[in-house]
Formats: C-alpha cells, structure tokens, sequence
C-alpha cells in the first residue's frame, strides 16, 4: 500500500552525536564514556596512546546514559570480556562486550527496560541488578528476562536528588539517599518485612545546606564524601554502612569550588571532585587540595573516573570533551622555583637584568657594571667582565636560537651597545650608537645565516647591527647596516622584532602598540616607489630631514598597523607558518600575514580570562602553540588548544627583569626577586603530559548551525579517522566527502567544523572568538574554491558573517584546503574582515549629542544575506534585532567594510527571524525578498530589490543626515502564529511562486502559498519602477505539530518539509495536498535545539541535517 | 556592564522592581490572570513553592483585599513575611502540610492551587525536566487534597521531551488542561504554565499523600513516543499585544514619558546554598590550591 510506505519514508538516522559527556568508568584498560544514548569504547593501554575503539550506538533508546556499572567477574577478568548495565533517565539495558586483543565486539545485549522512575544508581548483586529510584525506593531487576523481583519503597517517599548503592548481596544491601531536604537517608530494603511494604530509615544524615548531587563511598575505609550544591565536598566517617545503627561524623568540609560540585569519587589515598566551575579538584581525605585539573569549557564537569592502578583521572564535560589528568607527581612537570644565592661579598653590586641564553646557560648584570654568567649545569656564578660604563642604567639581551648563540647584548644610558661573546667575554665589542639613552635591544635571527641587533636610541631613531663572527671564532664583528625610525608617540621606542620569512622583510613591534614592517636590507633598495611609501611612512618626523630614504634619519616602515596592540605596547612578534604573530599587554595576540608588502591583520585571538598582559608566544613540536603571561603576579604558560595553565610560577608579575627559554628538552623561565635570580625549569619544554582524549566542542548552548559546503578528498589523503580501519564499512575507503559545517554559541565562539559523511566523526578546524557577547546567528555567502571555479584541487572559501548580544557583528573569510598532517586532514584558515558595533557606531558620529545612543545591550536575533546580481554591490546583510528593528547592513570591498545601511521598526517587538530569498521570472528583473518575523508571531516581507539603486523608492530619507535610511512600509503583513516565530523557511514552486513555512513556540506550523505579482505595464504611472505585489494564494495551519517552540524548519521539496523542536522531534511533514500532514517522526538527543540545517548530499546519500542546542546532532536519510 | 545592563534587557525585571514585585514572575500571574480570569470567585488561594513571593502579593491582592479571602504560601525555605499572606514553611509532599492548609481554610477547600516552583536548574536538560515534573506531581498530589471539585490549578512546566507525559496525566484530573504562555514569560525559555480548570478525579481516587503521583509512561495508543498520535494540549498566548515584550530589549525612557530612575532588587534572596562558600571566599579562607610544587 502506498500509504504504508508513505509512513516509513523518509527515515532519518542518526549518524554523529556531541552532548555532554555524562558518564565515564574504567574497566580494565578500558574507558566507557556515555554520551547520549551512545557509549564510546576507549583503549588505555596502546602503547602509552590512547585511542578510541568503537561507539555502540543507541543503547538506550531516547533516554541519556548517565552510568555504567560493571558485573563483578568472580576470577575477576575483565581483560576480554565484561558484562555492563547501562543506566540512564529511566532505562536500563545489559550490554555483553568483548574487547581482547584490541578488538571490540558486541556480543548480546538485553532488551531496554524501561523502569517507572528515575534511576539514580545501580548495582549488581549475584546477576540481578538493584536500582535506587527517584522518590526513594529501590527495584530489584533481573536484566536479562526483564522483570521485576523486588520493589521497596521507603516510608519517607521524597524526590531524591542522588542515591548510592552499597553491599553485594540484597540481604545487605543499603541506600543512601539524598533527599531534597538536604539530608542523607541510610536505609535498608532487605529489612521490608513482607514485598513492597515501607522500610523506615535508620538513620537521617544533615550538614549540607544545599541538595546533594553526587556521593561516593569507600568501604575498605569507611569513608563517604558527598558532593553538594552549596558549593562544598563532606567527607564522612561511617564504618560500615552495613551495619545499621552506626554512626556518622563528618570529619571533612571542603571549600574550594567556587560553583556547584557535581560528582565526587573516594579512591585509596584521595578525593576527586568535579564541578560546574569546570574544575576538577584533587584532595587529600584530610581535606587538603593537592592538584587542580583546568581546561574544560562551558557549563562544568560531568562526570569523572579514575584508573587507580595508572593513577589517572578521566573527566567528561558539558563541552563533550574527554580528558585524561595524572593523578601524582607529573602535573606540573616544574622542579618548582628555585634561587640561585647570587648575593656573596665576592659579587658586590644589585642585579639590575637577567637573561637567558638556550636554556641552561643565565646572565646577569648588576648596578657595578658587571656581567655573570650562571651555568644550569655547573650550577655557579661567574664573572664574565665589568664596565663602569654601564652601571646604574644597562639593558641586557640574550640572543636568541637554541644555546642564544653564545651572545648577548648590552646597553646603557649614554648611547653605546656592547655585544659580548659569553665564551671569549674578553672579545666583547662597543660601538656607540647615539647621544643619549639605549631604550631597548631586541635581537632578530635569520637561519643561522643572518643575526640582527636592533636599538633604540632617542627620537625613535632604531640602529640595525649586522652581528658576525670570524671563522676562528674568537672574534665577532660589529657593523651598523641602517636606521629605522619608528612613527612619532611619546615612547618612540621598538620592543620586537624578528625577521620575516625569506628574509627580506622586519616586522618590528614598538611601545605604541604598533606593528611596523622595514626592509631588511634597505640600502638595496632602488625602487622610487617604495622608498616614496618609507617617506610616507615617516612623513614630517623629526630627526632633521624630510628627504624621502635618508639614511641618517633613518628609514620609515613600509608598512604599519598603527596601535594594533592598543597604549599599552606589543611585547613580541614571532614568524610561522607564514603568518606573523603578535602578542600586545591588551591581553591579545593576533595572527597578520603580509600581501603585497603590507602588513594585515586576519585574526585577533584574546588569551584567558583575566590575563591581561600576553609576553609571548611560542610554537611546540606538535604543531600548537603557547602564550606566555602575565595573570595577576603570576606568570602563566597557557594553551590555547586546550585551555589549559600549562605552568603558573608565582614570580610577583611583569614589572621586573625577567627571561624565558624553551627548547624541546626543557623549559626555563628566570627573574629577580629580593635581590637574587629565581629560576623556575621544567623538563619536556612547555606541555604537560595531559591527553585530550576528545576535544571539545562549545563550552555552552550552540545557538544556529550553517553548512557551509562539502570537500572531496581523493584516497590519497587517507582516511580521516581515528577508529581501526577493520571497523569501518566497506565502501567507505574512497573518496571522502567531508561537509564543512559553521556553528556559533552563547560561549562567544564560531566554530568550523568538518563532518566527514564516512567516519560518524566531527573534528573542529577553527573557532573564531572575536565577540565580546554570546553569538546568535551566522550567515554564510561567496562559496567558491580556493583556486577559483576552474581549480580542480580539493578547497572551499566562504564568507560568514556572525552576530549576537551587544550589537555586534564580525565578517570574516575561512578557507578550508587539504593538509595531510592534521588528524581531519584538513585546514582551515581564517581572515577577520570588518566589525561593528553599534553603540560604537554611534560614539563616531560628529553630531552625537543630538543622537540618541542605540542601546548597546541590543541582541541580534537572525542574519540574512541578500546577494544582488550585479556585479560588485553588496551584499546586504539583514539583521534581526531584539529592540525591535531589521536593520540592513552594506558590506562592500570584499567583505572589509561593514556599515549600517537601513533599518525599520516596523514590527515594534523582538524581531526573531530574518529570511531572505529571490523571485526569478522570465523577462522581469530578478527580485530581491526579505521576510522578517516577531514575537507578536507576524511575519513582514519586504521588496528591497532596488534599495542600492540611485533614488530608489524603496527607502526613505533619514530623519536626521547621521542616521540610516529608513525601510518603508512592507509589500506584505501576515499574523501568521499567535506567539513568536522561532523557524521560518521558503521554497520557489514549480509553478512560479514560493512555499513559505513558518513555526512557532506555540509549536504551530504555518505554511503558505505566496504569489509575486508584477503590475501590467499599461498601470504603471509615468516613470514610478513597478512594484510587485504579493498575495498569499493557499494557507494552511497545523496548531499542535509539537508541543514546543518549533526551532528548525526546512521545506525540502514542494511535496515535504522537515520539523524541528525542543520536545526532541524531528518530524517530516507531506505538503501540497492541502493541508501539511505528519509522515512520521524521530526523537533526537540534543535538549533545547535552536537551530537545524538541512542540505542534500549526494544522490546516493540523500540528505544530512545538522541539529544544534545544547550539543550538537548530525541525521541523515536517503531520498 | 553596569547595573542597568539587566534593566534594559529585561523590562518586566525593571518594572517588577518599580512596582515593588518580588520576581518578574508576577506579571505572569496578573498575564494568565487576564486570560482565564482565574481570580473570579476565588476566596481561598494556595501558592505552592511560594518563595521569593511575588505569587503570593499577586493572590493578596487580588484575593486577600477582598476581605473573605485568605491566602496559603507554602515553601520548603523561607520567606520574608507579606501581609495577608500565611506562610507555612513545609514540604508539600507531607500530609501534614496539606492538613495544614485546610486548617486555615476552616475547613473548606481550596478554590485554587498555583505553583510556580522550578528546581535550580542543572544545565543537564533531562534531568531539569524530570525534577520540574515531579516538582508539578507532587504540587498535583497536595491539590488532590485540599482542591474542591471544579477548583482550578496553574503550575509550571518546562515544555521538553516529555512534557506531553505530563499532560495526560493532568488531564486525569481536569476536565479542561490549556497550556499557557504569558507574554512575559520569554520566547527563548521553555517554561509555560498548565492551566487545569474543572477539578474532577477519576471515579474511585483516593487522595494519598504517602505515594508520589509518578509521571505516565508512553503510550503505543494514545500516547505515542514518535508516532502522531500525541497528547499536545492547546496553546493560549496570554496578555495582549499592547503589553511589552519581554524578549524585546527596551532604552530606559521608556515610551510613557516616565524618566528612568534606578530601583534596587526588592527582595533579596534569603539564605542561598551557597552563602558559607561566598563568605569563605570573600574572607579568602577557600582551600587553597598548589602553585609551584616545591621552594628550594
């Protein structure tokens, strides 16, 4: 029958899951994560590698899996085989497993038992399974026939908010429960004297004054620790639970989360805790912290697990991150901080400068004049020389590359550098440079070809020395090749400075905050234009002379980025990759490349939270990098791919002489403090031995999801995956089809994720964390390929634009190309392009007084990208705004300028949704439409198809000249829902008009049908532009098409649409009979989904759909 | 971000704060008030999960003014005290508070039973639902006690995965179950209120306290977890479209002419979980975490 096979079709399927990681245990050398309904299989023990073995999917059904237990083996091995209970919400499934020789294998697994309650523990007795549930009762169940033995409740029937299970046998078989009033139950159903009668409790624990989220209980010491939203960990002593009557002291109130403590695990010798301030902490059972594990993002900690032989952590997050800590010892692989007792009646003087040259090897210099030299190894002082010449003031440089290249530099107050050989101090060399101060060195190295000593003098005059050695090595020679001078500010001195790649170039970084670019070699340079843009460059500056490539007065930087780095300055510049990276004490680092012999920006990146002054930033051997800081008075060595404090030395902060070296063996980082040199050495450079089993997605709730398009990538770039190739499906070793996908978030990132259609993988490639606000909606235009259309080599370029709270808008380009050294075997590289803000707007407005300030606190709700089709226009990003306004907004010049264009307040409510699309019809000019929807549940179509043409009437004149134009009224009203519009898609129809859908928080569905009517020319009044008129032809309502706020809605042919809500349904909808009708529906696993998007595949494929909210969901189905 | 910021992203916070309200839920009430007119006839109130009490000042005034009326706040923690409200401090799964209530009554029935109580939320959405519905069972299982027959009850619910589990269990006991949502309750959040008209339970029930009323399972036939059939109650939008939008972000003037002036919280929250934690760490007396392992 037709109508039988209407229902079954299509079918979506779910092929790939982010949630929240909210259950994790060890068996063996395994690791058993739950995230969803999924359990992902883990190996700990390959090699010292961690890698993922398999996913089971869909153990149970649409409930969350929140733990495991594991059936005790009486020989006790679970090397090859286990038996596990699932639990989660109200289900609970057996699952037998085997996992030898690192294969997995699912052998059997028991029907889903669906229980009437929340299940808050589990445990095994004898091959039954006894659960503790929701309103403090406990079930006794047999998994594998699935039937009820034994139902106990307690005579006090209250919501529980944990339980634990404690005994191995129903007879001795105990719970304690934490009920909402804050206290502990400890009660026994074994005790029921007859089946289902109340059993009293035997004991009522209180202390907590918050509810009780999770406990632990540790019988070899009689030890319980419970975990509790007043933010605090307790730990009791309560002998053996077992035993009815005993009692209870608690000998441990734990401060140190400074948000709810979610989970809580006893081990043998400590206590783990994890909570919503994503920390995890570990304690001694005395109460005492003894290591803190940061790096999860976003709402907190899950779920926590330990190997107690390996003495590992494992923690799962909201941000579906997996990681793995150690326990003891390695965590901060630091020797700690030591002195190095520089004070002794033999070395007279105070330390006034420290450097370090490769990282075993420390100089000093002290208000005497005098140059030590402290060797790491050797472990003492010596004298290297003494210049009375560079007492009181002198600056002192270590050269860089790997042993400093046994030079240094000094400096002093009267003008004259001194380079010095460490090993021959005795060949040292002085030249002086200026009349007066030195106010900074830095050094710049080339290979082992080139060695560069950089200057400053007065009057923002930078002296370049060209440093080289005689063959012999005895002697080095001095030569000063050019001056540089930097841009007038009231510290006109360098900080910086590193050569650019091949070489020909400086980029240098000076105290204003600017970055500068100088050729290296500017006396080669004959080129009129260029030395024209150096006098540019330098203008009317002082020093004397106007004449364009003096070289007395120094030559001015082809290229500048002025104050990028803010008041404050840029602290270092570092080449790689072929980018420039710039680090500034506004707290950011940022990424420039240079085009065309210009220096641009394409992305600035802020450190963590709270470090305001970035030092540097270094590239390690896997690929990633570190920023160096200052947070507070500490120094901090952070990453930003794991979020993570790598090292953090109590130093006292940044105001004070202090250097930092790092090789791949070891890491040192030296300053003075109290008159002496402390040394802080770390062996393995800057990483920390801990593993990210799974990055993590976005910290909070994804809040819109947009395919950006998809790559091929041919076999030889290998498959993209981390799971054993004898578990993937065959047919899936060709060619790779990889969909690029944006996501953005309330955590202020977009994300670039790549979502290969073969592995059920997502791999992040880039997050973008410009905004200051959480980001609402991103739009994407301008697909092409990197090479252009003609291009065959695999690679997507695209623009996006993102927007969010605070009025803010940001436009940048991605470009995704191939690169077979990265686990997803792609790249991604981003360009940031324009921004705005709208107050920011505001305050450059000449006349702002007469203004009324836009209200920062304005959300953006939605973007629309409307593309013109002539060439070099546009295009006009639509925004809908929470204070009530679509505002319309001009990009022009590729993307780089951002301006606010037009805006209506037409629907004087939030506006929701923004939507635009285009109606083509023979011999018409093709129209531009925009539909924008509000929480009064209206929808307003717009004509804005001549809205950049000269005397358009599409627009009316601002009231006052400062302000944007005004949209005038709509072509077209609609009260389409009672209540806010939340989804709002269309479709052209075959026969020239569009299907327009809309879905509601009233969980309404409205579909229509809507002409666009071109006037007879014969109609039209004299030379007015015709307009068309719009008409809704069919209307079609559907009120309870889901029981929420309808957040994602696709109309994928004339004949079917796609739903999707926060009640968790996707549910295909037939249209063009009238009436839309239910096909069928599919429950999902991401709570409070805020956006979908659909797309076709291929044809073999059919469709995918991507489902964002508090996590994120890829389904497919065939067509 | 200044202490304006919330002011001008929330108009109902500011205006609650204005017009001396406790929460911003207030308006809720006085919303779905509007549309049923649930206050008509009414002399004997209970507000259910009652702190901070901005529930209880809508009842009194509307109820308590009347002279006859008499309103029951009942809530696990504490409140500060209102006039015309009794405030029990109780659990409302104990059969003592229910007798508690109608002791107040004299006897007599409540005419309605409202409960906006919610869990603190936990981020884990279901887990929140599940907590929010055993939060509105167990505010149901007390109304059977002390709720005439043709009474009516309003509770929050979070509109989630199973939220159509709740309604067929609400409709048990009601002859007429709405979902309601009023226009200051947020476009973005999934709460939304269950109005119950027409008390009438099953033929045989006998109110107990001592069993929770546990939520319905899915149901092949009229009940489908993903089929179509579906107990989706109807969807009324409360307050008119006059009223502001509470997803709408607002300047300060508003459009009435009256000049913004800052108003402080009414009422602070009394005695959080976390007090003892904020003191601690106000006073630095947090455990304190490892830096450098070792001074040499």
């Amino acid at each position: 029958m037709d109508a039988l096979e209407d229902y079954v079709w299509p079918r979506a399927t779910s092929e790939l899951m982010l949630l929240p990681v909210t259950g994790l245990e060890c068996v063996g050398d395994r690791l058993l994560a739950g995230e969803g309904p999924d359990v992902l299989v883990y190996s700990l023990d390959f090699g010292g590698h961690l890698r993922m073995m398999k996913r089971v999917q869909n153990l149970l059904g649409h409930y969350l899996i929140h733990g495991f237990r594991v059936r005790p083996e009486p020989n006790g091995d679970l090397d090859t085989e286990a038996m596990v209970a699932v639990f989660g919400s109200k289900g609970l499934r057996i699952v037998k497993v085997s996992w030898g020789q690192g294969h997995f294998r699912e052998l059997w697994r028991s029907g889903l038992w669906n229980m009437s309650d929340w299940i808050w523990d589990a445990r095994w007795l004898e091959g039954n399974v006894a659960l503790a549930l929701g309103h403090n009762s406990v079930v006794l169940y047999d998994p594998v026939v699935g039937c009820l033995l034994q139902d106990v409740p307690c005579t006090d029937r209250c919501t529980l908010s944990s339980a634990c299970l404690i005994g191995d046998t129903w007879k001795e078989l105990t719970i304690v429960a934490g009920a909402v009033s804050n206290q502990l139950l400890v009660w026994y159903p074994a005790a029921a004297l007859a089946d289902s009668k109340p059993v009293a409790p035997d004991r009522r624990v209180s202390g907590h004054v918050g509810v009780i989220f999770s406990m632990s209980y540790l019988e070899s010491k009689g030890l319980l620790a419970t975990a509790s939203e007043d933010r605090s960990v307790r730990i009791w002593k309560v002998g053996d639970l077992r035993v009815p009557g005993g009692r209870v002291q608690n000998i441990g109130h734990c401060f140190g989360h400074s948000s709810r403590v979610w989970q809580v695990k006893l081990l043998e010798n400590y206590l783990i805790s994890a909570g919503e301030d994503c920390v995890c902490l570990v304690w001694s059972h005395e109460g005492e912290i003894l290591q803190a594990f940061r790096g999860h993002q976003g709402r907190g900690i899950r779920a926590i697990a330990a190997h107690e032989r390996q003495a590992w952590v494992i923690t799962g997050g909201d941000d579906s991150g997996i990681r793995l800590w150690h326990l003891v010892g390695r965590g901060y692989p630091g020797s700690g901080v030591s002195a190095l007792c520089f004070k002794s009646r033999s070395r007279p003087g105070t330390l006034k400068a420290v450097t370090l040259a490769g990282s075993w090897r420390l100089l000093a210099v002290t208000d005497t004049g005098a140059l030590y030299l402290y060797d790491l190894e050797v472990k003492c002082w010596e004298q290297l020389l003494e210049d009375k010449h560079f007492q009181s003031y002198c600056l002192l440089e270590a050269a860089p590359g790997p042993e400093g290249f046994g030079l240094c530099a000094m400096a002093n107050g009267e003008g004259c550098v001194k380079v010095v050989p460490i090993n021959t101090p005795s060949a040292a060399v002085d030249q002086t440079l200026f009349p007066g101060k030195v106010h900074s060195l830095s050094w710049a190295l080339r290979g082992y070809e080139e060695l560069l000593l950089l200057a400053s003098g007065p009057g923002g005059v930078v002296a370049c020395l060209e440093i080289s050695a005689a063959p012999s090595g005895k002697a080095i020679f001095v030569k000063e090749r050019c001056r540089y001078l930097l841009p007038p500010s009231k510290q006109r001195w360098h900080t910086c400075s590193a050569f650019l790649p091949p070489g020909d170039f400086l980029v240098c970084g000076d105290r204003r905050g600017s970055v500068l670019l100088f050729p290296s070699r500017p006396g080669l340079l004959k080129d009129p234009g260029v030395e024209g843009k150096a006098g540019a460059g330098t203008g009317a500056l002082g020093a004397g002379s106007g004449n364009g490539g003096n070289a007395l007065a120094g030559w001015g930087p082809v290229s500048t980025l002025p104050s990028l780095h803010g008041k404050q300055g840029v602290t270092s510049v570092t080449c790689h990759g072929g980018y420039v990276y710039t680090t500034g004490r506004d707290g950011t680092y940022y990424q420039l490349f240079v085009r065309g012999g210009q220096l641009q920006p394409v992305l600035r990146q802020k450190s963590c939270r709270g470090m305001n002054w970035v030092a540097g930033l270094r590239m390690v051997p896997d690929g990633g990098m570190v920023i160096l800081g200052f947070h507070a008075n500490e120094f901090v060595v952070w990453s930003p791919r794991s979020h993570e404090k790598l090292h953090i030395i109590n130093c006292g902060g940044g105001h004070r002489s202090w250097a930092f070296s790092d090789t791949e063996a070891a890491m040192a980082f030296a300053y003075l403090k109290d008159g002496d040199v402390m040394l802080y050495r770390a062996l393995g450079g800057c990483t920390r031995p801990h593993v990210i089993l799974r990055e993590g997605l976005h910290g909070r709730e994804i809040t819109c999801v947009r395919r950006v398009g998809t790559i091929t990538l041919g076999p030889e770039f290998g498959v993209p995956s981390f799971m054993e190739p004898d578990y993937l499906e065959p047919g899936s070793e060709g060619p790779g089809l990889i969909d690029i996908v944006i996501t953005c978030s309330e955590d202020t990132t977009v994300c670039v994720l790549a979502l290969p259609t073969t592995t059920g993988s997502a791999h992040a490639l880039t997050a973008v964390c410009n905004h200051i606000s959480s980001v609402r909606a991103v739009a994407v235009w301008g697909i092409g390929s990197p090479g252009g259309p003609q291009d065959p080599r695999p690679g997507l370029t695209a623009r996006v634009v993102s927007a969010g709270g605070r009025a803010e808008m940001h436009c940048f380009s991605i470009m995704v190309t191939p690169d077979p050294s990265t686990p997803s075997r792609l790249a991604c590289h981003v360009m940031h392009l324009a921004s705005h803000r709208l107050d920011e707007y505001w305050h450059r407005q000449r006349n702002r007084h007469r203004m009324i300030k836009v209200d920062p606190e304005t959300r953006y709700m939605s973007l629309a990208v409307c593309e013109f089709d002539r060439p070099g226009l546009g295009p006009l990003v639509a925004a809908a705004c929470s204070d009530g306004a679509v505002r319309l907004f001009l990009l022009q010049d590729s993307g780089q300028l951002l301006q606010l264009f037009a805006e209506t307040f037409h629907h004087k409510r939030c506006v929701l949704k923004v939507h635009s699309f285009t109606h083509e019809a023979p011999n018409q000019r093709r129209r531009l439409l925009l539909c924008s929807a509000a929480t009064d549940g209206n929808l307003a179509f717009w004509d804005i198809t001549t809205v950049l043409d000269r005397g358009s009437t599409a627009l009316e004149p601002p009231v006052d000249p400062g302000l944007p134009y005004r949209l005038g009224t709509p072509s077209l009203t609609l009260q389409a829902h009672s209540c806010g519009v939340n989804s709002l898609h269309t479709l052209p129809t075959r026969e020239g008009h569009h299907l327009v859908a809309s879905g509601s928080e009233d969980g309404s569905l409205h579909v229509f049908v809507l002409a666009v009517e071109m006037p007879e020319l014969e109609e039209a009044v004299g030379e007015a532009e015709l307009v068309p008129q719009l008409r809704v032809l069919e209307e079609y309502s559907v009120p309870c098409a889901h029981a929420a706020h309808v957040t994602g809605l696709k109309i994928l042919s004339p004949s079917l649409m796609v739903s999707a809500s926060i009640d968790q349904r996707l549910t295909f909808w037939r249209l063009g009979h009238g009436e839309p009708t239910f096909m069928n529906s599919t429950v999902y696993h991401v709570p409070d989904a805020a956006d979908m998007d659909c797309w076709p595949v291929s044809p073999e494929f059919g469709h995918r759909c991507a489902l964002g909210g508090q996590g994120l969901e890829v389904y497919n189905w065939y067509d | 971000m200044g202490r304006t910021s919330k002011d001008k992203r929330d108009v109902y916070y500011r205006l609650a704060k204005e017009n001396g309200w406790r929460a911003r839920s207030a308006f809720k009430l006085l919303q779905l008030d509007e549309e049923f007119q649930l206050f008509q006839g009414v002399t004997r109130a209970v507000d259910l999960c009652a702190a901070p009490g901005s529930w209880s000042q809508v009842l009194s005034q509307k109820i308590g003014g009347q002279g006859s009326g008499h309103v029951v706040a009942v809530d696990l923690q504490a409140m500060a005290p209102l006039p015309g409200v009794l405030q029990i401090q109780g659990d409302i799964t104990q059969l003592s508070t229910a007798k508690e209530i109608i002791q107040h009554f004299e006897g007599s029935p409540a005419d309605l039973v409202v409960c906006d109580g919610a869990p603190d939320v936990t981020g884990l959405h279901d887990v929140d639902e599940y907590m929010q519905a055993q939060l509105l069972l167990a505010a149901l299982n007390i109304a059977t006690h002390v709720l005439k027959p043709g009474g009516c009850f309003v509770a929050k619910i979070f509109r989630g995965r199973d939220v159509t589990l709740l309604y067929s269990q609400l409709r048990v006991f009601f002859s007429s179950v709405l979902c309601a949502k009023p226009r200051s309750s947020r476009n973005s959040s999934i709460e939304a209120f269950a109005v119950c008209q027409g008390y009438d339970p099953p033929e045989g029930f006998m109110p107990d306290l001592t069993k929770p009323l546990l939520d319905h399972s899915y149901d092949p036939d009229f009940n489908q977890l993903d089929g179509p059939t579906r107990v989706i109650v109807p969807f009324v939008t409360c307050g008119d479209l006059s009223s502001y939008d509470s997803d709408r972000s607002y300047p300060l003037d508003l459009e009435d002419g009256s000049e913004y002036k800052y108003t402080p919280p009414t009422q602070p929250p009394i005695s959080p979980p976390y007090q003892e934690a904020c003191t601690l760490k106000k006073k630095g007396q947090l455990a304190k975490e490892p830096r450098s392992l070792r001074w040499l």
